[in-house]
């Protein structure tokens, strides 16, 4: 579960996050909403301690992720697939990863298979299109095998097999009690992916509903554009 | 801390950058070698009174300044190379990823100084045989011994350098040319100022406190032991930095 009170995060006079309070359930795909600027990534970013939230917290599993010693084994990130270095071969990239949380090397191996880049493993990542770059940040991800999962614009270059092999991933690691938090522009995807959604505009909670609830009446895009409407940037 | 380490160490070896370091060190050894080669070709076919006024065939002397900036060009890559998202998502704990870089980069500075400087210091001991003073450039061990310790510190000192800098500018390219300015620049320009600050800059700048932690200047301006808290103090100040950098800003 991940816990986020009132957390907000001001750069100067700007506010990015302002007083954003929200929480994500196991055993759901809970989709994260809203315009460019709105903070969806920034509040991924202080989830996992790699920015101070000026006011509030967040909490994963009931600890600040910063104050995990394993904290893969807890929770996988995929924020940025082109967070890498672009010289290290694909396995190199997962060992050390795995390394760094006392994951043997042999789960590298089997989950470049599991993604489907176990015949690239040992080309450097600058040879990788952008779509087997998101699979190797899958990989990344479910390396510690967490129960906490977080993806910001994971289907980003993936080609249609590769949208709804993520799409497939996501709904498989829910069902098994897992907890999927993923942030996406893409409404027709979230609406095939989400079972919860969580939309946010400038910095503030809009919305926190089933996604049931939302499109009830309509599409999700409809219902996120009214309510969005006139809060982007 | 020990996974951390282990991390670090794996990072260093599966990207090609360090391997273009250590070879760059390694034929820096080898042009080192063949300088005294050619110096002892020459000593032996001059007269008597000539051969008195040769330099010591001693390379180590010459390739030090560029182990040193390798070394602190790998500290720099150590602090930068990797996208700091992705670090310090697997390793949040900001004073452990801290201790398992300046671990890494003080074995790895220690060691490769250590080695290039052990065959620079043999390679000259080979090629000069029983050569007498002053193309020998040692007496025996216990003559080389203060000056291989002193060098093998400042290169140590170096690496933590390029540390401090990489995490202190967050750019590799930055920290390597502030490397340059501190090892190269700034002590071509310390003797052009007035007396007596040419003497007292230059007396602090990097490549000349390893001579005064050696002892092995005649008049130095600074002892050994002064000049050794010089080298810490600079390794203070910009990891001091990069530690303030690395632990306060946002990654």
């Amino acid at each position: 579960m991940i816990e986020v009170r009132n957390l907000t995060k001001r750069y100067g006079d700007t506010t990015a996050v302002d007083g954003l309070s929200f929480t994500v359930q196991p055993g759901l795909v809970t989709g994260f909403l809203g315009p460019n600027g709105a903070g969806k990534s920034t509040t991924m970013r202080m989830i996992v301690g790699l920015d101070r939230p000026t006011e509030g917290e967040a909490l994963v599993g009931g600890r600040r992720y910063q104050d995990l010693s394993r904290p893969l084994r807890h929770v996988g990130v995929l924020l940025d697939p082109a967070a890498v270095h672009h010289g290290r071969k694909a396995l190199d990239h997962l060992r050390w990863l795995a390394a760094s949380n006392g994951i043997g090397e042999q789960r590298a191996v089997e989950l470049l298979e599991q993604v489907g880049l176990g015949g690239v493993r040992h080309k450097r990542i600058r040879t990788l299109s952008l779509g087997m770059k998101q699979r190797l940040g899958v990989a990344a991800a479910l390396l510690g095998d967490p129960q906490v999962l977080m993806f910001d614009e994971p289907v980003n270059g993936l080609d249609p097999e590769g949208v709804r092999w993520i799409r497939d991933l996501m709904r498989g690691l829910a069902r098994e009690g897992r907890t999927v938090f993923v942030s996406s522009h893409l409404m027709s995807e979230m609406a095939l992916t989400a079972d919860h959604v969580v939309i946010v505009a400038r910095g503030q909670l809009v919305k926190e509903t089933p996604m049931e609830a939302l499109t009830r009446n309509g599409s999700l895009e409809d219902a996120y554009l009214e309510l969005t409407s006139g809060r982007g940037l | 801390m020990k996974n951390a380490l282990a991390a670090e160490w794996l990072k260093l070896r599966t990207v090609r950058a360090p391997f273009g370091l250590v070879s760059a060190i390694g034929l820096m050894v080898a042009c080192g070698a063949l300088l005294s080669w050619l110096m002892v070709q020459d000593y032996d076919t001059s007269p008597a009174a000539e051969q008195m006024k040769f330099a010591s065939a001693d390379a180590s002397v010459v390739i030090n300044p560029v182990v040193q900036f390798c070394v602190a060009a790998l500290g720099a890559l150590v602090a930068t190379s990797d996208p700091r998202l992705t670090a310090l998502t697997a390793v949040p704990d900001r004073k452990r990823l801290l201790a398992a870089k300046t671990v890494l980069v003080t074995t790895a500075a220690a060691v490769i100084g250590a080695a290039a400087l052990a065959l620079s210091i043999g390679a000259g001991w080979l090629i000069t045989g029983d050569r007498p003073p002053p193309i020998a450039p040692w007496d025996g061990p216990g003559d080389v011994l203060p000056w291989f310790g002193a060098a093998v510190l400042s290169i140590v000192v170096t690496g933590l350098i390029g540390l401090g800098l990489g995490l202190a500018l967050r750019s590799t390219a930055v920290a390597i040319v502030v490397v340059g300015v501190l090892l190269w620049g700034l002590p071509a320009i310390t003797p052009m100022l007035p007396d007596p600050w040419n003497t007292d800059a230059s007396a602090v700048m990097v490549p000349y406190l390893v001579y005064e932690v050696a002892g092995i200047v005649e008049n130095a301006p600074l002892t050994p032991l002064a000049a050794v808290t010089c080298l810490l103090i600079y390794v203070v100040v910009t990891l001091g930095t990069g530690t303030v950098t690395l632990l306060r800003r946002d990654a």
